[in-house]
């Protein structure tokens, strides 16, 4: 297989660093200099061919290559193995229901969350316990940063360029997370969204910073979703009332609970859907006086409907925390499951 | 030992976008404001309206408003814009 990119000769592995520093390729951390080998060993494991075209940026029309992941990948420090839950997770960013480009501009400044779900999780030792929305193993840390450098190097999503966030937050730099489903009593994320459990399977949404919140002081399902709620309505408040994607990272301690009571997704979502609701007259209470207008009495729900609750097992053993982790910006950008489609029972090929 | 790495960029390997051929002048010309639609985009392109009008003689400001101020304009409008002279992306905020 022969490679189509540009290539540099430098020094050492120190003049690389500086080499992609200086043309702003990086986000600042050092990077995996991404070597012919190191490239053609994610691509084998694949069993992608370098020119394949994983997809066109439906905006600017821009076409994103097997090879140019590959590279960005291996920066980011991919393993091989890393290399299909990276090509999945820029697929399915790539869908029209995304909406890549509004994402990544805006001055919202969100990030792109993604949860892997099914076997995978395992093969690459991915961790969904202790510190998970803090960079929890090795696989979701780099996966997150992966795609991070691919937007900034394939299309142009650097700060001050198409990257016009505000603020941002630290998702940025790695925002990617693996579902606990083996100590879950519900089915898991991708289960729920179409995906048979025995698939792999990543899904990817336009994302605010997590919010965490506390309740160890109930083990009834309904006072633990009011905190939730209580958190999910602070954010309409302070941020964005339109309904969209919210997130829910519920760890074992506080899922114990629901299993205890018998609780399931659907008996969450529906709860959440039914309490995560303002007014629009609250806006006057933080401030936002001259936006409420004539329609004061108006409802927001949280949710357009139950199913936009994304409910995601994870998180270490001990201490009733969650977290909620909110859309970019209502549904203008919508949550994207996508099977890993990568053979999953394959040998790596021969060296 | 040297290194020999790869180019992690696009290269330029971007789609078939081209700007349009550029106006001799204003007078007497259709100039449409696509705008995103955010609300303090109104007042401040009421003024760009006015302006171009008494100040650079446009003969007519067509005003178009985005149905999603994050998504590219809608299509009715993209083919609209082809009736027009010129037509300026009106992003604010």
């Amino acid at each position: 297989m022969t490679l189509s990119s540009k290539s540099y000769e430098v020094d050492d592995i120190m003049a690389a660093q500086e080499f992609y520093h200086s043309r702003q390729w990086t986000d600042g951390l050092p990077v995996v200099p991404p070597t012919a080998d190191a490239v053609l060993a994610c691509l084998d494991w694949a069993m992608m061919p370098a020119d394949h075209l994983v997809g066109i940026e439906p905006v600017r029309e821009r076409p994103v290559t097997a090879e140019k992941l590959a590279i960005n990948a291996v920066m980011a420090g991919c393993l091989p193995m890393h290399f299909p839950v990276v090509v999945a997770a820029f697929t399915a960013m790539l869908q029209e229901p995304f909406l890549l480009h509004g994402a990544t501009a805006s001055t919202g400044g969100c990030a792109v969350l993604t949860v892997i779900n099914g076997p995978i999780r395992e093969e690459l030792g991915m961790s969904s316990s202790f510190n998970v929305l803090g960079s929890s193993d090795r696989a979701t840390t780099v996966i997150g940063r992966a795609l991070r450098l691919i937007l900034g190097n394939l299309l142009d999503v650097r700060p001050g360029e198409i990257d016009r966030s505000t603020l941002g937050h630290p998702g940025k730099l790695s925002y990617c997370i693996a579902e606990d489903e083996d100590e879950s009593p519900w089915s898991s994320l991708a289960e729920d969204r179409g995906i048979p459990r025995e698939a792999s399977a990543v899904t990817v949404l336009a994302a605010g910073a997590p919010r965490q919140l506390m309740n160890e002081w109930t083990t009834k399902p309904e006072e633990i979703l009011d905190t939730f709620c209580a958190e999910i309505k602070a954010n309409m408040r302070h941020y964005s009332i339109y309904p969209g994607n919210y997130v829910i990272v519920v760890p074992p301690q506080l899922r114990a609970h629901f299993k205890d009571a018998g609780w399931s997704r659907k008996d969450i979502q529906q709860y959440v859907f039914e309490n995560a609701r303002i007014h629009r007259r609250e806006w006057a209470e933080v401030g936002k006086a001259n936006v409420v207008g004539k329609r004061g009495d108006q409802e927001y729900p949280a949710l357009p409907d139950p199913e936009h609750l994304l409910i995601v097992a994870a998180g270490g053993p001990a201490g009733g925390f969650g977290a909620v982790i909110p859309p970019w910006l209502g549904h203008k950008s919508k949550a994207v499951t996508m099977a890993i489609g990568a053979c999953l029972d394959c040998e790596p090929p021969a060296a | 030992m040297t290194l020999q790495i790869l180019d992690p960029t696009h290269e330029g390997a971007v789609g078939g976008f081209a700007l349009a051929s550029r106006l001799s002048a204003l007078k007497g010309a259709t100039v449409g404001i696509i705008s995103n639609g955010k609300k303090n985009t109104i007042p401040f392109f009421d003024a760009f309206e006015d302006e171009l009008k008494s100040h650079y003689g446009v003969a007519e400001v067509v005003r178009r408003i985005k149905s999603n101020y994050s998504a590219p304009a809608d299509p009715h409008i993209v083919e609209e814009a082809e009736n027009w002279d010129a037509v300026v992306a009106g992003i604010g905020d």
